[in-house]
């Protein structure tokens, strides 16, 4: 049984054998950012910043970069512990959870900078 | 009458023995080929029970995300005629001889503004349909888990949906059933589209996103009886589900939404109005996305646009 210890608040959590990443901290009652639950979108990546997990699937190079693998990002949906983890988990409280809405908005933000710009240039 | 419908969507799987527990125990799909790709990736290539065409769904180990669609026009000269278009659209367009794919026929290909692979071909090996044309039963006796009849679409994302909308239209004749704008005057954003070549409600979805990925293809179902049979199966086969049993307010489909074991999202399709291309397209503004997406929570969830292969 490997312990994980939750940054920035460092709550420690028990992790059972065989257990993702993921499945430890939301059996411990986290709520995690979660996708496909099967490695394939990279949407649950947490970093590690202490300690060793290995995947127990294949994980595909569009998932996890080369450059990921060896910074400590962890796919946590396919993550099982090697030892005790430290974690960080990343999305700070203002998190955008609608990026087609987030892109919508980025364009309207867009075109009323141009309309309040233009009387301006004239 | 030019692209009939989606012939294939060739994905990528990341473990082909967890892919193909999937898509022939759990899906009912059957497998007409196994085999390796010119790369050394194994490859396994399946139908649905009511399809009579070699295949319609290719997997192929290594990856996650869609690698190709197929598109099956009605008339060898159709071939020439959207290569021409594309042309004229401004793609660069290939030749495909028989044979590059297994069963498929001499074809064009051509990248997307979306940065999707699009083939298109007239002719793939006939096999029948499970039920036969002679006298035929309604369906096979001995369906394997939810025993999809056929794939019915695919829902992509770009960065320019309004261009890709373009695309479909011009170069495969296809017409928008129903979008989403950003308000209804003409200088409006598209934030997506929803297309067709004939009496089916979609073919082919764009909505804004990344460039080049997949958000899910489907297979057809009847009815919400069938939906509801095919998410208790998914739940028995612990499939991660992504979205329960709903109708959507776009195509008034009735739909369940899951992923593969490699992460890409498959859904079931039932229902839905016959399109016709004289039909006014119907226009779902941004507020009321939710709605448009999800009929019944009227909230559009954090995965639906941001979890992609
Ligand atoms: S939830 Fe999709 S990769 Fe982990």
């Amino acid at each position: 049984m490997a312990t994980i210890i939750v940054q920035p608040s460092g709550a420690e959590i028990f992790i059972s054998p065989d257990d993702t990443v993921l499945a430890g901290l939301q059996k411990a009652g986290y709520a995690c950012t979660v996708g496909c639950r099967r490695g394939g979108c990279g949407i649950c990546k947490v970093d590690v910043l202490e300690g060793s997990f290995t995947y127990n699937r294949r994980v595909a190079d569009s998932v996890i970069t080369a450059t990921e693998r060896a910074d400590g990002t962890c796919l946590s949906c396919r993550a099982v512990p090697d030892e005790d983890l430290t974690i960080q988990m990343r999305d700070a409280s203002l998190r955008l959870v609608n990026p087609l809405l987030g892109q919508l908005n980025a364009k309207a933000r867009e075109r009323a900078r141009a309309a309040s710009t233009a009387p301006e240039e004239q | 009458m030019g692209i009939m419908r989606l012939g294939y969507a060739h994905v990528r799987v990341t473990d082909m023995t967890e892919a193909k527990n999937h898509y022939g125990s759990t899906m009912g799909l059957y497998e007409t080929l196994e085999d390796v790709s010119p790369e050394g990736n194994k490859r396994t290539f399946y139908k649905g029970w009511d399809e009579w065409d070699h295949h319609s769904v290719v997997l192929e180990e290594g990856g996650v995300g869609v690698v190709k669609y197929g598109w099956k026009a009605q008339h060898e000269a159709d071939i020439e005629a959207i290569e021409n278009k594309a042309k004229t659209f401004g793609l660069t367009v290939e030749r495909m001889s028989a044979g590059e794919n297994p069963e498929v026929g001499d074809g064009i290909r051509f990248t997307t503004t979306s940065d999707h692979v699009f083939e298109v071909y007239h002719s793939q090996t006939a096999i029948g349909t499970e039920v036969g044309t002679h006298n035929p039963d309604p369906f096979p006796r001995h369906l394997v888990g939810i025993g999809v009849p056929a794939l019915d679409h695919s829902l992509i994302t770009c960065e320019d949906p309004k261009l890709m909308e373009k695309l479909l239209m011009d170069v495969f004749d296809f017409y928008p059933t129903e979008r989403i704008q950003t308000s209804l005057e003409d200088d409006h954003e598209l934030a997506g589209t929803w297309l067709t070549s004939n009496n089916q409600i979609h073919q082919m979805a764009v909505i804004g996103g990344p460039q080049g990925k997949l958000h899910h293809f489907a297979f057809r179902l009847d009815d919400w009886s069938q939906v509801g049979h095919a998410a208790d199966l998914l739940t028995m086969d612990d499939v991660a589900v992504d979205v329960t049993p709903t109708r959507h307010g776009i195509t008034r489909g009735q739909t369940t939404y899951f992923f593969d074991p490699s992460g890409n999202r498959n859904e079931v399709f039932g229902g839905g109005y016959l399109a016709f291309p004289d039909r006014p397209t119907n226009v779902w503004t941004v507020d009321q996305i939710g709605k448009g997406i999800f009929y019944h929570s009227r909230e559009l969830n954090e995965r639906f646009t941001s979890v992609l292969t």
